[in-house]
């Protein structure tokens, strides 16, 4: 309580890998992260977007001896989708920004789940958190989808990183046509572990074919968010699983809301109540 | 560390006396913008804090709404969280034995759905070792009178901080509702029913619409606005309710800096909440709080002289 931690990061590189991608380098004293946490970043140093932007953590940058950058830091990989990733396009070397985090649970290869066949499912920018999982664990079966061939090249981190990589494209225009959870009907068996995130329907899929061959699936959600910390109770997502039960009020006995941000942003599949989604 | 004890020779210029409660500083967190303080605890010193008034607690705990529940704004936020909270029983339990632990006050936000459980909640707080009043939210529908909101209509809020009153020895804040016509209608009644304090303003009630979609980004399709766009709103109530106020004003709404607040303090305000401006930066109460010292150090004023100090 007594020091706040460093949220004083600097831009290293901001680089625009794809059209639109862009390849964000930090300088930054707190980057001890686990793959799947996230950060929450200030675009702007005013008001106008109000808001920290969420964004998942890419890779650890760690000088260890080396001092390639001088320091730690963190890699995020993020997509111009509006104003506050407008403004962080725009963000050059040397430029100050303020981070909080590293946050949320991350994804872990629990113990029970070492000797199954390991899954990693993407869709679109859903493989950042996906390939920092990939360098940890070292193999694994990634099963990436996206619009077109302009984006496959995002996917090549898992390769990097000693999985095997499967893609798939809407259109076809590279890998096999169609969508991820197509290859995943593929490669799923009762004794796999899927770790997946992207759009929601994508990860509506995932679960319920899990569910259906009898695999483990955790996945990882995303909400607006406000605070990104627990506090607000704005990033909330139903959990399937309630012994709860309501009466006319809504007033429930336990906690039926999960908070994707302190609570997740990782859960097991079979927790979330998909059809309230 | 502590300090060995020494005679002080000047007073805290920033404390302030609220319906009988001393506060360190005139900076207190909004409720529902800082949870129950321990979210908060490594980004922030929660002991430099004036008071930390808490989510909003119920008789029971609530789920609140389904999903989205937040959507961002031009300079600012609309929620609708749905009040969710762990209920009255277990912030006792639970969530009081870590504030108890920090050297700030502790002001407990209730609501109910009826009067007698507005009673019922404040009654179980009263006897509550560490929290040093209570702030009620009347920005609540009254399920028993068809939904009506008790904080927009003079009758009905009147009703509610009487049975307060009556339940509990704390000292009670009372907290108004932006959407009403007459905010000096509103301060009459709650003074009339005997509130020790007046804290405005909640949220104001808005809406925003995703025109790809043609649905409301919010599931709950209403919620509160809140931040810097609702701030002018927020003075110009304050100021009203101050021009025939007889008990102590906190105001709040939009407050993202020192400036922001001293214009509420300047307007009337004894006090002043911060609340979307933590989620911006954790540390923004405490930085608002050194903000109005260096100003009132620069202007050679006292916080007593600086309240309701503006010149029309
Ligand atoms: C835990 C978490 C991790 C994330 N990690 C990443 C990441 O690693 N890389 C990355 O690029 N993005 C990531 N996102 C999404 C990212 O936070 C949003 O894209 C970003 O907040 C948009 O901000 P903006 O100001 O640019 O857009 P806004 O102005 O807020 O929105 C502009 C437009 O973008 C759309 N939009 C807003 N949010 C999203 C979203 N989440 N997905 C798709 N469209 C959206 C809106 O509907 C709107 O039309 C993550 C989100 C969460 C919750
Ligand atoms: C996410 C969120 C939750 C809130 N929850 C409560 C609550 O439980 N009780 C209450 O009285 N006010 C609640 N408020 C209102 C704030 O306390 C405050 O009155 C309002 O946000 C205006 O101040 P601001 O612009 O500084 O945020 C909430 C506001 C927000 C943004
Ligand atoms: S973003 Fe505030 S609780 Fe998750």
């Amino acid at each position: 309580m007594k020091k706040s931690p460093d949220t004083k990061a600097v831009v290293l590189y901001n680089k625009e890998i794809l059209p639109g991608y862009f390849l964000l380098g930090l300088k930054w004293k707190a980057a001890k992260a686990a793959p799947g946490q996230f950060v929450m970043l200030r675009t702007s140093g005013g008001f106008d977007p109000l808001l920290r932007r969420p964004l998942g953590i890419y890779s650890v940058i760690n000088a260890g001896g080396k001092k390639t950058f001088g320091d730690d830091g963190i890699e995020l990989l993020y997509k111009v989708v509006g104003k506050g990733t407008k403004i962080l396009s725009q963000k050059v070397k040397g430029d100050g920004i303020d981070v909080l985090g590293p946050l949320g649970n991350g994804f872990t290869l629990k113990a029970e789940h070492e000797n199954k066949k390991v899954i990693l499912l993407s869709g679109g920018m859903g493989m950042v958190p996906l390939v920092f999982f990939a360098k940890a664990l070292g193999s694994g079966t990634a099963l990436f989808g996206c619009r077109s061939k302009a984006e496959v090249q995002l996917a090549s981190g898992f390769k990097k990183n000693g999985c095997k990589l499967r893609v798939a494209t809407e259109d076809g225009s590279a890998g096999e046509k169609g969508l991820a959870t197509d290859l995943l009907k593929d490669e799923i068996t009762n004794d796999s572990v899927v770790y997946a995130c992207g759009p929601v329907a994508m990860l509506k899929a995932t679960a319920a074919i899990a569910a259906t061959v009898g695999a483990v699936c955790f996945v990882s959600l995303e909400r607006a968010m406000a605070c990104g910390i627990g506090a607000c109770l704005g990033c909330a997502v139903k959990s399937g699983k309630h012994s709860g039960v309501y009466d006319p009020s809504g007033v429930i006995e336990n906690r039926e809301y999960k908070m994707v941000c302190s609570d997740g942003p990782v859960f097991d599949g079979a927790d979330i109540d998909w059809e309230a989604f | 560390m502590k300090k060995p004890a020494r005679v002080k020779l000047k007073s805290n210029p920033l404390e302030v006396v609220i319906a009988g409660v001393k506060f360190k500083n005139p900076v207190m967190t909004a409720s529902g913008t800082f949870g129950y303080g321990s979210e908060f605890a490594a980004y922030t010193d929660l002991n430099k804090l004036g008071a930390i008034v808490v989510k909003g607690l119920s008789l029971k705990p609530r789920a609140g709404n389904p999903g989205p529940r937040t959507v961002e704004t031009p300079c600012g936020m609309l929620n609708a969280i749905g009040l969710q909270n762990v209920g009255v029983d277990a912030f006792i339990k639970d969530k009081m034995p870590f504030l108890r632990g920090v050297d700030t006050r502790v002001i407990a936000n209730i609501f109910g759905e009826t009067i007698d459980e507005y009673a019922e909640v404040a009654h179980r707080l009263d006897n509550c070792p560490g929290v040093s009043a209570l702030e009620i939210n009347i920005s609540c529908p009254n399920v028993k009178k068809g939904g009506i909101v008790f904080g927009t209509d003079p009758l009905q809020a009147y009703a509610v901080v009487k049975a307060v009153k009556d339940a509990a020895r704390l000292p009670v804040i009372t907290k108004l509702s932006p959407n009403v016509t007459d905010i000096k209608v509103m301060v009459k009644a709650v003074e009339d029913a005997g509130t020790d304090a007046i804290s405005l303003i909640n949220t104001l009630t808005g809406m925003a619409i995703d025109v790809e979609k043609r649905r409301p980004y919010l599931k709950n399709v209403t919620g509160g606005l809140s931040g810097p766009a609702i701030r002018p709103v927020a003075v110009r109530l304050c100021w009203e309710a101050k021009k025939v106020a007889r008990v102590p004003l906190v105001g709040m709404g939009g407050i993202m800096t020192a400036s922001d607040a001293l214009e509420f303090l300047i307007a009337g305000a004894d006090a002043v909440q911060v609340g979307t401006a933590s989620f911006v930066d954790p540390d923004a109460a405490v930085k608002i709080a050194s903000g109005i010292a260096d100003y009132l150090k620069r202007h050679a004023m006292t916080l007593g002289e600086l309240v309701g100090s503006i010149r029309v």
